[in-house]
């Protein structure tokens, strides 16, 4: 007993006194009884156990989401990396640890950095789900409400800096938190410059390259727990493999960090129905396809490309791009017949397909995804024709404008059409159809649109459209790039890390590669095909390696 | 643990509080608040401000708040063990409801002797890696210094009420409230000493397991300071506490 220290109540005898003495406030019997009750309903009368639950009837949580807060509480003492699959619900897991820390009081002062384009979305479920009065810090100086939400970026910048580090926080909490995990750049030095007393790290990809990225995560929530830099990396190296080959290593690692897979949860994910749309071009159309092709020779491939893949989506995409070409080669340029053709179109044959479909889809939500801009514009004009409302989504757009439009889409129009996923961006689980009007080469943009939708919290099955122009080069990728790796089936998982073990810094330029490198389209092909049975073999691997992390 | 009847107790609450309750069915209470309660929960201190300033009487708000889930579409707010506008309603009578001076209601003609008697709620909290609280409400005659356990129960039969009843008289404490305080703390010790500190033991060892651990980690001499700021972080999560809190009590004066 002698080392625990106590705390006394000294003021209370004092006030009694002076409140009977001198005619201070005095309660009834009534009052007091139920200020009594009040402390009795309140109080957290077991060490173990979530009190939270009770605070929160109207959240349904999965058995994995209780079971993971219970863990980081009870056995790691509130400092965890949460690395669940992406959709297994970390926000979940991470807002009732906080409630349950600020019901038995240990935790009142709460920083929690996240993207920049998560900080409302945070602010929301806080309030909303959890009751946590959060609030998002941008411009002003005020870092004294309890709880703040704010992006690294401004939180690093002075004066920001400042005031966060010369704080000491009860609770940081860290999303996305793979992007601090290289110990050389400045985030990293600021995180971890942060005082704090518990911490959560919230990553779906915890080591995307190098085990010593593992090592920098815990060197916030732990250091020493696997020795110091130097001793580590002789023990372990940079080898990611080891996380499952090393015994002594995994045990360590599952002292700090939480993984769920989807396998090993209750949790049934909603269905997708994958539906390949295909659509032929009218005669004009495909004339104006081939004499683009044929263009081959004056123009470099990219520019070639990138022409053919704007004639899929639109007159109008393509049309651009033609002018600047026009317009850098004047009078004699080979363009112009092109583009007094275009003009010519009356409309796209694509975007009547468009309509068509969504209109068989009836009442429900829709999401058009487009890579072009002025694809955008053409389809929004192009639905109002046919009386079908829709808002524009880009992820240029800034936070409030992007939450606005969410909002618009969610209860005044029938389509959002956007132009890119804008990465970490908005959820949009109440709509559960997607169209993706031309399928971009990068095969983590796609994920990203599909996890949109396709998300914790998406309650239908979700259906997905696919376009293509038939005998083009939109036939090539979906069915020899997308179709053959099973994107579209699979649950969104670790693409991006795939990519890097296979050294692919960019699928767009690798595909570039291989047209420009081919003599015909057929040999060209041949090479995407093995391009995608490396990526699906790899994957196929990877998900063999998935078994780390304490679940 | 929950509020076994949740619209009783709101009712309770604001009828104490003198607003007239407007509409009061299964499920839902409507409830006109007076500017004390207005200012104290609605959460709009611009307006009393304002109307202040102006040399205006202000208009309180009505609230009508939905008890049962299953009505939670009607007009309203939905109050539940988590709401935010139950807590704020358990924190006001938290924060104010701390203390009284009661005498027990006798109907008598003849003199009668009123004993004094403190009564002090105590809240113990152990804090190691977790967290876990008791209660104790205990009471002390301040004549001849018997206690007694669960005094709030105990209480819980006797009519008390705020004036001295006719023909009785109070007899003086001869233990001193503040010395009385003291024996009530002393009991609270022994309390808090009999029961089993595993908690704490665990909570050491964790506390020097991973001191050991950041030693280990910071070896060079210039990250020093940001070892000491680990190790204090540590210590703020680890060193076990005992805190005591007194909840509410007072002095009561009781037949016997």
């Amino acid at each position: 007993m002698d080392t625990i220290h106590v705390q006394k109540d000294e003021d209370f005898i004092e006030q009694l006194i002076s409140a009977i003495d001198k005619n201070g406030y005095l309660s009834t019997w009534e009052l007091f009884k139920m200020a009594y009750e009040a402390e009795k309903v309140t109080m957290t009368p077991n060490f173990s156990g979530l009190k939270a639950l009770d605070f929160l009837p109207h959240i349904h949580f999965l058995d994995h989401q209780i079971r993971a807060a219970e863990q980081v509480i009870e056995q790691m003492n509130g400092r965890a990396i949460l690395a669940d699959e992406v959709g297994l619900g970390k926000t979940i897991e991470a807002g009732l640890i906080l409630k349950e820390y600020m019901i038995r009081g240990l935790v009142q002062k709460v920083l929690i950095l996240v993207p920049a384009s998560l900080v409302n979305q945070w602010v929301r479920e806080l309030n909303e789900k959890f009751y946590i009065p959060a609030v998002s810090q941008q411009k002003n100086y005020n870092w004294d409400y309890p709880v703040i939400v704010t992006s690294i970026d401004t939180a690093k910048r002075m004066p920001h800096r400042e005031k966060i580090l010369e704080k000491e926080y009860d609770f940081l909490l860290i999303d996305e938190a793979h992007k601090i995990k290289n110990h050389k750049t400045k985030n990293f030095e600021f995180v971890r410059s942060i005082r704090k007393k518990y911490c959560l790290l919230l990553t779906a990809t915890p080591v995307q390259n190098q085990l010593v990225e593992i090592f920098n995560l815990i060197s916030i929530l732990k250091p020493g727990l696997l020795g110091n830099y130097q001793t580590f990396l002789e023990k372990f190296g940079m080898d990611r493999k080891k996380m499952k080959e090393d015994d002594y290593l995994k045990q360590l690692i599952q002292k700090v960090m939480i993984r769920n897979t989807r396998d090993e949860t209750d949790l049934k994910p909603s269905k997708r129905h994958i539906h390949a749309i295909w659509v032929d071009f009218s005669e004009k159309e495909r004339e104006i396809y081939q004499d683009i092709e044929s263009l081959a020779k004056i123009f470099p491939t990219f520019v070639k490309l990138t022409l053919l893949r704007e004639i899929c989506s639109s007159r109008e995409a393509c049309y651009l791009s033609l002018k600047k070409l026009a317009d850098e080669q004047g009078n004699s340029s080979p363009v112009l017949p092109i583009m007094e053709k275009l003009e010519q179109l009356p409309h796209h044959s694509k975007a009547e397909k468009a309509v068509e479909l969504i209109k068989s889809i009836g009442e429900e939500k829709v999401i058009i995804f487009t890579e072009y801009r002025a694809s955008q514009l053409y389809l929004q004009w192009f639905l109002k024709q046919h009386g079908i409302t829709s808002v524009p989504f880009r992820g240029g757009f800034k936070r409030g404008k992007k939450d606005w439009m969410r909002q618009l889409f969610e209860h005044h129009a029938q389509v959002l059409i956007a132009t890119e996923a804008g990465g970490e961006g908005i959820n949009l689980q109440f709509c559960n159809h997607l169209i993706n009007y031309d399928l971009p080469w990068n095969p983590m943009r796609l994920e990203q649109r599909i996890g949109r939708i396709h998300r914790y919290g998406q309650e239908n099955d979700v259906h997905i459209y696919n376009f293509a122009i038939r005998h083009t080069i939109e036939e090539h990728i979906l069915q020899l790039l997308y179709e053959k790796i099973n994107l579209f089936e699979k649950v969104i998982g670790n693409l991006d890390a795939i990519l890097a073990e296979l050294n692919i810094q960019n699928v767009e330029k690798e595909i570039e590669t291989i047209y420009a490198e081919s003599e015909s389209f057929g040999e060209a092909k041949i090479k995407l095909d093995n391009l995608s049975s490396v990526i699906q073999h790899t994957w196929e691997q990877y998900g063999k390696e998935e078994k780390y992390g304490h679940s | 643990m929950a509020i076994p009847d949740l619209h009783a107790f709101l009712r309770t609450f604001f009828t104490l509080h003198n607003c007239p309750i407007v509409r009061d069915e299964s499920g839902l209470l409507s409830i006109q608040l007076t500017e004390e309660m207005d200012k104290a929960l609605m959460n709009r201190p611009f307006y009393w401000h304002y109307m202040e300033k102006i040399g205006q009487t202000g208009t309180p708000m009505q609230l009508t708040l939905i008890t049962n889930p299953e009505k939670r579409d009607e007009k309203g707010e939905w109050i539940h063990f988590g709401s935010p506008r139950l807590h704020q309603i358990l924190n006001h009578l938290k924060e104010r409801e701390k203390f009284i001076h009661l005498f027990e209601k006798v109907d008598v003609n003849t003199q009668t002797p009123l004993y004094p008697w403190l009564l002090a709620n105590v809240k113990v909290s152990y804090i190691g890696r977790q967290k876990k609280d008791m209660l104790y409400s205990v009471g002390l005659q301040l004549i001849n210094g018997s206690m007694r356990f669960s005094m709030m129960d105990y209480l819980d039969n006797i009519p008390l009420q705020k004036t001295i009843p006719d023909y009785c008289y109070t007899i003086s404490p001869i233990i001193r409230l503040k010395s009385g305080f003291g024996r009530i703390e002393k009991v609270i010790y022994e309390q808090i000493a009999k029961e089993q500190h595993g908690w704490a033991v665990e909570s050491l060892r964790t506390l020097k397991e991973e001191e050991e651990m950041i030693r280990h980690f910071y070896k060079d001499e210039e990250e020093q300071e940001r070892m000491n700021k680990e190790l204090e972080a540590l210590r703020e999560r680890y060193q076990p506490v005992i805190e005591i809190k007194i909840v509410n009590g007072g002095l009561i004066y009781l037949t016997k």
